[in-house]
């Protein structure tokens, strides 16, 4: 495990906006039971605009399953789901998601998340994500909805892969209005698709920012800024934060000042943090590499052709990179990307919990370095559960990694 | 009988590097949601590419650890230039793994032709008209790819003799799960495994005969404990044979090597594009799909039917969508006072004889 704790004092000013952001929405969490309002858990990827459009307050057991393994809650919720007879080897986010419920326990006053009224998963992350769901539903008695992709591998989108999605998310609309009560209403969806947009446009640029060198946003910062992306795509408070996000970071790389000091190495992340130890990242900086560009954050953000809701919504969701593509594509993505952000080196975190995004990682290293000569480095580790973590071995592989770097000035 | 079948599969390598040599074509699927009818209809033999109990050594630089050994081994053995006479290969949607295999393949493995169907995992009325518009984007590739149509005639043929089999093996399923059948269940692992290398009309005239030969034979199951054996894939036929030395008949199954693959129908209709797809949408769900009641709901069935006393899951040891499902197995099975006993493995029996004395204890337990 790590040695220092994170640093206390915030870089950024808005920092203090999206503690508030968060603060709001947890208080707000805790309040939604008592005021009746009806809860949705929602997947990674699962469209949060449709609790937005029909009044639902979105849950993500993701994003608490990051913050668990930040407080160091995950091992004793991993086991819990071990001994209903969950394999060790599944995904940690979904064994700390029912390990949780199973225990009735979490980090918000010592709770867990309000109940569910209803569920509404994807399953073109992963496969996992699905079965994961089911029991959810079961747990609960409460209805589940898993949106389906029919993604392609390899190639470019079909209409009927989008059509498939937007037919989903007509069918999602009514079977929220079934089991809530509230009435689909269009100009409220598209008001809402106005601002997921819009959040999404914004994300994106910040990004991009990252680009210029020296980076003036640094890793933590950019996934502890996916909160508004991930739970508000759909709410003015979104726009209006990664507006003033904008502003500061564009200011920041103008003046070309550095969110890391001592900038050498300008690092490709792939895919997740390790999110019990985003100290990792600190590692890194110290000897000098900084993380400046990654797919997972971008991820979250696609934007949306509001002329065509349904379609661009489903555009949106199943248009994500991450999602569908193959090997050679991810090869030709990074490419294009370690072009454009200054890239030296890759790190693959290969997550034993996620297989969907781990398989096919030593490929694309190859791949690169073959056709660019980019190098790349691989560790292994799980992104929540704590229990088999080697912080030695990989600081070991990382060492090694700058070594290479370095010798190649 | 059954030798005929286990050497089908054992000179499958060889066999098709003859067809091969008479300038037939051949592709290679792994899993059982690949529309076998319109490889078959292109005038190309499908064949399914299975795991294997050599050392996994090549794949060991393409995949981590924590990836199932079916898959590893399948790697493998392209790597090592064991399906070097693929023309191409069809995969479906169906786990995480099985959807990044083909770029991993062709990546790494010369293969002219690779076809991927974006399976949907649910049972709706959209999903199944997503299904028939990735059938058709196969279909008009296939036809590319061989340079002339294939038209519904051929494409109806081909459902016909896949039928064909499918009632054959269905059949020979229900021999097995009679009062002293003559035919185990590792015998009939050894059926259908051949099936998948065999041009199916060659393959309909064994299953045809194995059947006649089963008709007019008894031989005993008495005493044994009758179970039902549910799974992912495996390669190891020891496993099976193991349960039936110590006592246990395999009556009835959910395996993917198995009436998984077989169980459902196509129903002739006037679109055969729509018939398949309607099939392989609504075929008994494997784990991968969604929601997964009805393949509880199978078991319990096959279970009432064939009076299964005990159930053996054998599943593939990081294969996500299996291990999620055992829990929820697990509670519909006690649910309904229904004898459960876990294996996982990695593709193989294994040497230490841990399985066999957890089977023996189960037996027992039952007895
Ligand atoms: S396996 Fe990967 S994609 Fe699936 S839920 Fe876990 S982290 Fe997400
Ligand atoms: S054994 Fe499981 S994980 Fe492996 S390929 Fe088959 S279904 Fe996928």
């Amino acid at each position: 495990m790590s040695d220092k704790k994170p640093e206390k004092k915030k870089r950024l000013k808005t920092a203090e906006k999206l503690g508030k952001l968060m603060a709001d929405y947890y208080t707000e969490s805790a309040m939604v039971k008592a005021q009746k309002k009806p809860v949705a858990w929602l997947s990674s990827v699962a469209p949060v605009e449709v609790c937005y459009t029909m009044d639902v307050f979105p849950i993500y057991p993701e994003n608490y399953g990051t913050m668990c393994a930040a407080r160091k809650l995950s091992a004793e919720f991993c086991a819990a789901a071990e001994a209903k007879g969950f394999s060790t080897d599944l995904c940690s986010y979904a064994l700390n998601n029912l390990g949780s419920i199973y225990l009735n326990k979490g980090p918000f006053m010592g709770q867990g998340l309000p109940e569910p009224d209803l569920l509404i998963a994807t399953e073109h992350a992963c496969l996992s994500m699905a079965k994961w769901w089911e029991e959810l539903s079961r747990h609960f008695n409460v209805p589940l909805y898993i949106v389906d992709a029919a993604l392609p591998v390899g190639e470019d989108l079909s209409p009927h892969h989008i059509n498939y999605f937007a037919e989903q998310l007509r069918e999602l609309m009514g079977f929220v209005e079934e089991h809530t009560g509230n009435k689909f209403d269009m100009d409220k969806f598209k008001e809402v698709l106005g601002y997921s947009d819009e959040a999404s446009k914004l994300f994106l640029e910040i990004g991009a920012l990252r680009k210029t060198v020296p980076s003036p946003i640094s890793p933590i910062e950019i996934f502890t800024n996916m909160f508004p992306i991930v739970t508000l795509a759909g709410k003015k408070e979104a726009v209006e934060f990664y507006n003033e996000l904008y502003d500061e970071i564009s200011e920041l790389a103008k003046r070309k000042e550095a969110a890391v000091p001592n900038e050498k190495y300008r690092l490709l992340w792939d895919l997740f943090p390790i999110w019990y130890n985003l100290n990792l990242f600190k590692y890194i900086e110290e000897k000098g590499g900084v993380v400046v560009a990654d797919v997972y954050a971008t991820t979250f953000g696609g934007r949306v052709d509001i002329s065509r809701p349904f379609e661009g919504l489903a555009e949106r969701y199943v248009g994500n990179p991450l999602l569908s593509y193959g090997v050679q594509q991810k090869t030709e993505l990074y490419k294009q990307m370690i072009k454009e952000y200054h890239v030296d080196g890759v790190v693959f975190h290969s997550n034993r919990s996620c297989r969907m995004a781990s398989m096919g990682q030593y490929d694309v290293k190859q791949g690169i370095y073959e056709d660019i000569g980019i190098p790349g480095a691989i560790f292994e580790s799980d992104f929540v559960d704590p229990r088999s973590y080697s912080d030695e071995q990989v600081k070991d592989t990382l060492d090694s990694f700058f070594e290479i770097l370095e010798s190649r000035g | 009988m059954i030798a005929d079948f286990q050497e089908r599969y054992a000179k499958r390598h060889e066999l098709a590097k003859r067809w091969k040599k008479e300038g037939k074509r051949i592709f290679g699927y792994f899993c059982g949601y690949a529309p076998e009818e319109l490889i078959d209809a292109a005038g190309i033999i499908p064949v399914r590419i299975l795991g294997s109990l050599d050392k996994v050594t090549l794949a060991d630089s393409h995949l981590q650890s924590f990836i199932c050994a079916f898959g590893r081994s399948c790697l493998d053995q392209g790597l090592k230039g064991t399906y070097n006479y693929l023309d191409g290969m069809v995969t479906s949607k169906t786990c995480d793994i099985m959807r990044n295999m083909p770029g991993i393949w062709s990546r790494n493995i010369e293969i002219p032709f690779v076809g991927y169907i974006g399976a949907p995992a649910k049972r709706t009325k959209a999903a199944r008209e997503c299904l028939i518009e990735e059938f058709k984007v196969l279909r008009s590739k296939l036809e590319e790819f061989i340079g002339k149509s294939i038209d519904d005639d051929s494409i109806n043929q081909s459902i016909e003799t896949y039928n064909e089999s499918r009632k054959l093996l269905k059949e020979l399923y229900e021999i097995r799960g009679k009062d002293n059948s003559p035919l185990s269940g590792s015998d009939f692992y050894h059926v259908v495994r051949a099936g998948f290398v065999t041009p199916k009309k060659e393959y309909n005239k064994m299953l045809s005969s194995l059947k006649s030969e089963l008709i007019s034979s008894k031989s005993s199951k008495d005493g044994k404990v009758r179970f039902l054996v549910s799974g992912s894939t495996f390669e190891d036929v020891n496993i099976l044979k193991m349960i039936e030395e110590v006592g246990g008949s395999i009556v009835a199954d959910d395996l993917c090597i198995g009436s998984r693959y077989f169980w459902d129908l196509v129903e002739p209709a006037s679109d055969p594009i729509r018939s398949l797809a309607d099939r392989y949408q609504m075929r008994i769900a494997c784990p991968c799909k969604h929601p997964s009641e009805e393949r509880m709901e199978r078991i319990l069935e096959e279970v009432k039917k064939h009076r299964v006393e005990g159930v053996i899951s054998i599943v593939q040891k990081y294969c996500d969508t299996h291990l999620f499902e055992y829990p929820y197995m697990k509670d519909v099975l006690q649910k309904n006072d229904i004898p459960f006993l876990y294996l996982e493995t990695e593709d193989r029996l294994g040497e230490e004889g841990q399985f066999k004395t957890r089977v023996q204890a189960f037996i027992e337990m039952l007895r």
